[in-house]
């Protein structure tokens, strides 16, 4: 154990100093105090946009652990993503020992995409519409659309995958290749930022003309699920990404998040946990990747993400209602999928 | 003040994960009263599981405060209620719980929030129909309170169980299906916690304010024969249910007949455990 505390303790002083200085811990404590009151409660008209909730490029935040703007965030975040796409399955599979397999097989069988009831109607396969934000390499969308299309025989399901960073689309593109033809052709591509997704470029293939696309914007109400799967604690502004996807969703629409969050339930398994985490990870990214400096971020902002409770109850507070506690904890909560509704 | 109701939980939990593995293969049918299985060497497990234990305890019923609020939200009871009505038609099933959604005015993807799928909806009937017996105690037993003559408690007991079957009656069809969902191993601890609960409330119910040894052994052989009776219940085609009533009030007067609690138990639990087991294997599962 006292091997082990040394370790720990840097990271540890670390999130205190910056906490104390982020605004938004202030946001995070205010929604704990009212969360009892405010989850119970159905709200019905969006809530009006607090201050927090607006992207502002030069609001402090945090990269890592270190404390930075929502600009610099965005652009240090586009860097890491850019050098990890790559061997950005092999990152995965560290950090989750291979369950990130597994946890998004059991987050689409739970969404249970293309369902629909047998109903006197004549044609009972209902379309939806899948958002799968920041869905980078396909890995969520490609499942959605098995599912949809084969499991539950509904060809009237379509996939927009939407990322901020084109080279993590283009890895996605590349696979989607492999698809059955059906399949592709339910697919679309598009280069958002998940804070603001008014204006959606869609991405550009190497043999298309490079002439400037206007933006397009994913119009309010038009979407039935709005998936991101370990994709929003890299965001700079998550209150801002959260109000942009209870715009687009439908009334009765589904935001569902799977995402990196804290086992300290099991405090022995934990400690273990953030011991590989934090000397193991960073270090195997430096041999295998070359790359020590982003595997060391993605370990930090798994550290800096809120807890299932708080985020939950940011969930509540951009106007989702939730169900039970609003989350479910995979393998002891090393990862946990978030699920809100949007009322009518 | 009384147990908590979830050490007992735990304990029965326990015990139903140990019955699942030591119950030898039998073949009666879950309609037969017959035990021809071998009684199972579990009275000690028994009662060594269900001593009550010396922590604090916490009254559960209290008369002074709210009620704890219920487990769902209100987006939760709103597709779940509404799901509910498709159940005698289409089961305990997702196709259930996306027309619930449909009728509540929703998608059908808004019923995939609701925790653990159609475990959720079998929920939803389990805590529905529990809290719903309250409200029939008056037209059940009156208003009087506090004459309770002997045999009284008996009585009540009967009359409640009864009603709680009865509460069974529009999705009796489709409860078996039930049963094999709440056997999967991940929601076995959830299921048998709402059993135990069930139970802790008829005992209320029926004004049964004994705090003594006995109240873990009544609690348990008021489970095993709820079990019992509801599963007896499920290949009942008598008219008005007679003989599961008859099978009940068997099951209730050998109870207390036999005054050894813990052979009852012993003997129930194990009629329970392989009628249930004969249940899950017609559903196709492993065992
Ligand atoms: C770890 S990957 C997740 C990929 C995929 N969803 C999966 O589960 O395998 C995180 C992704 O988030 C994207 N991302 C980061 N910030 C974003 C933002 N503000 N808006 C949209 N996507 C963003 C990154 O470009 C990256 O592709």
């Amino acid at each position: 154990m006292a091997v082990l505390r040394p370790a720990l303790s840097v990271p540890r002083a670390l999130v205190q100093t910056s906490l104390r200085q982020s605004p938004r811990c202030a946001v995070s404590r205010r929604l704990l105090s009212s969360s009892s009151s405010s989850r119970s409660q159905n709200n019905n008209a969006p809530p009006t946009t607090p201050e927090y909730a607006v992207p502002d490029p030069s609001r402090p935040t945090h990269f890592g652990f270190e404390t930075v703007t929502e600009a610099e965030k965005r652009e240090r975040v586009a860097g890491v993503f850019t050098s990890v796409a790559e061997s950005y399955d092999r990152m995965n599979d560290l950090m989750s020992f291979g369950w990130h397999r597994i946890w998004k097989d059991h987050f689409v069988a739970s969404l249970n995409p293309g369902f629909s009831p047998l109903s006197s109607s004549s044609d009972p396969r209902s379309p939806q519409h899948i958002l799968d934000i920041a869905g980078g390499t396909g890995d969520i969308a490609f499942r959605m659309l098995h599912t949809a299309h084969v499991l539950n025989a509904n060809p009237s399901v379509r996939v927009t995958i939407s990322d901020i960073n084109p080279a993590m689309l283009s890895v996605g593109k590349q696979r989607s290749t492999s698809l059955p033809a059906s399949q592709q052709a339910a697919l679309s591509f598009v280069e958002a930022n998940a804070e603001d997704l008014t204006r959606t470029t869609p991405l550009l293939t190497s043999t298309s003309s490079p002439s400037p696309v206007p933006p397009q914007e994913i119009p309010s109400e038009s979407v039935d699920l709005y998936t991101v799967a370990f994709g929003i604690r890299n965001f700079s502004n998550i209150p801002a990404a959260l109000r942009e996807a209870h715009r687009v969703l439908k009334p009765g629409g589904v935001f569902a998040c799977l995402e990196f969050s804290k086992a300290d339930k099991f405090p022995l398994f934990n400690t273990l946990y953030k011991e590989w985490s934090f000397r193991a990870i960073p270090l195997i990214g430096q041999l295998v990747a070359g790359d020590r400096d982003s595997y060391q971020y993605l370990v930090e902002s798994i550290e800096r993400f809120p807890s299932q409770t708080e985020f939950r109850d940011m969930i509540v507070d951009a106007g989702f209602v939730v169900a039970g506690e609003g989350y479910e904890d995979l393998t002891g909560g090393v990862a946990a999928i978030h699920k809100g509704m949007k009322p009518r | 003040m009384r147990p908590p109701a979830l050490r007992l939980a735990a304990a029965s939990a326990r015990s139903i994960r140990r019955f699942r593995t030591i119950v030898p293969s039998s073949t009666s049918s879950p309609s037969t009263t017959t035990r021809t299985n071998r009684p199972l060497t579990s009275a000690v497990l028994l009662n060594h599981q269900l001593v009550p234990s010396s922590s604090p305890r916490r009254s559960y019923h209290s008369t002074t405060h709210p009620p704890p609020p219920g487990p769902f939200t209100p987006v939760e009871s709103a597709i779940l209620s509404a799901a509910y009505q498709h159940v005698p038609t289409h089961g305990f099933t997702p196709e259930a719980l996306a027309l619930g959604a449909r009728s509540a005015g929703y998608l059908d993807i808004s019923a995939t929030v609701v925790p653990d799928g159609v475990f959720g909806l079998i929920r939803w009937h389990l805590v529905t129909q529990r809290l719903a017996l309250a409200g029939k105690k008056t037209a059940l037993f009156g208003a009087e309170e506090n004459k309770l003559v002997p045999g009284e408690v008996a009585r009540r007991v009967e009359a409640l169980v009864w009603e709680r079957l009865m509460g069974n009656k529009e999705i009796n069809s489709r409860w078996q299906e039930a049963l094999a969902i709440m056997a999967q191993p991940t929601y076995v601890p959830a299921s048998v916690k709402e059993l135990a609960l069930l139970v802790d409330e008829i005992w209320y119910l029926a004004g049964d304010v004994a705090v003594d040894p006995s109240w873990y052994t009544k609690r348990a052989s008021l489970s095993a024969i709820y079990a019992a009776s509801e599963l007896f219940m499920t290949n009942d085609r008598s008219p008005d249910f007679q003989e599961t009533r008859e099978f009940l009030r068997r099951r209730l007067g050998e109870a207390s007949e036999i005054g050894d609690a813990t052979r009852s138990v012993r003997e129930w639990v194990s009629f329970t455990a392989s009628a249930g087991i004969n249940v899950l294997r017609s559903k196709g599962m492993p065992i």
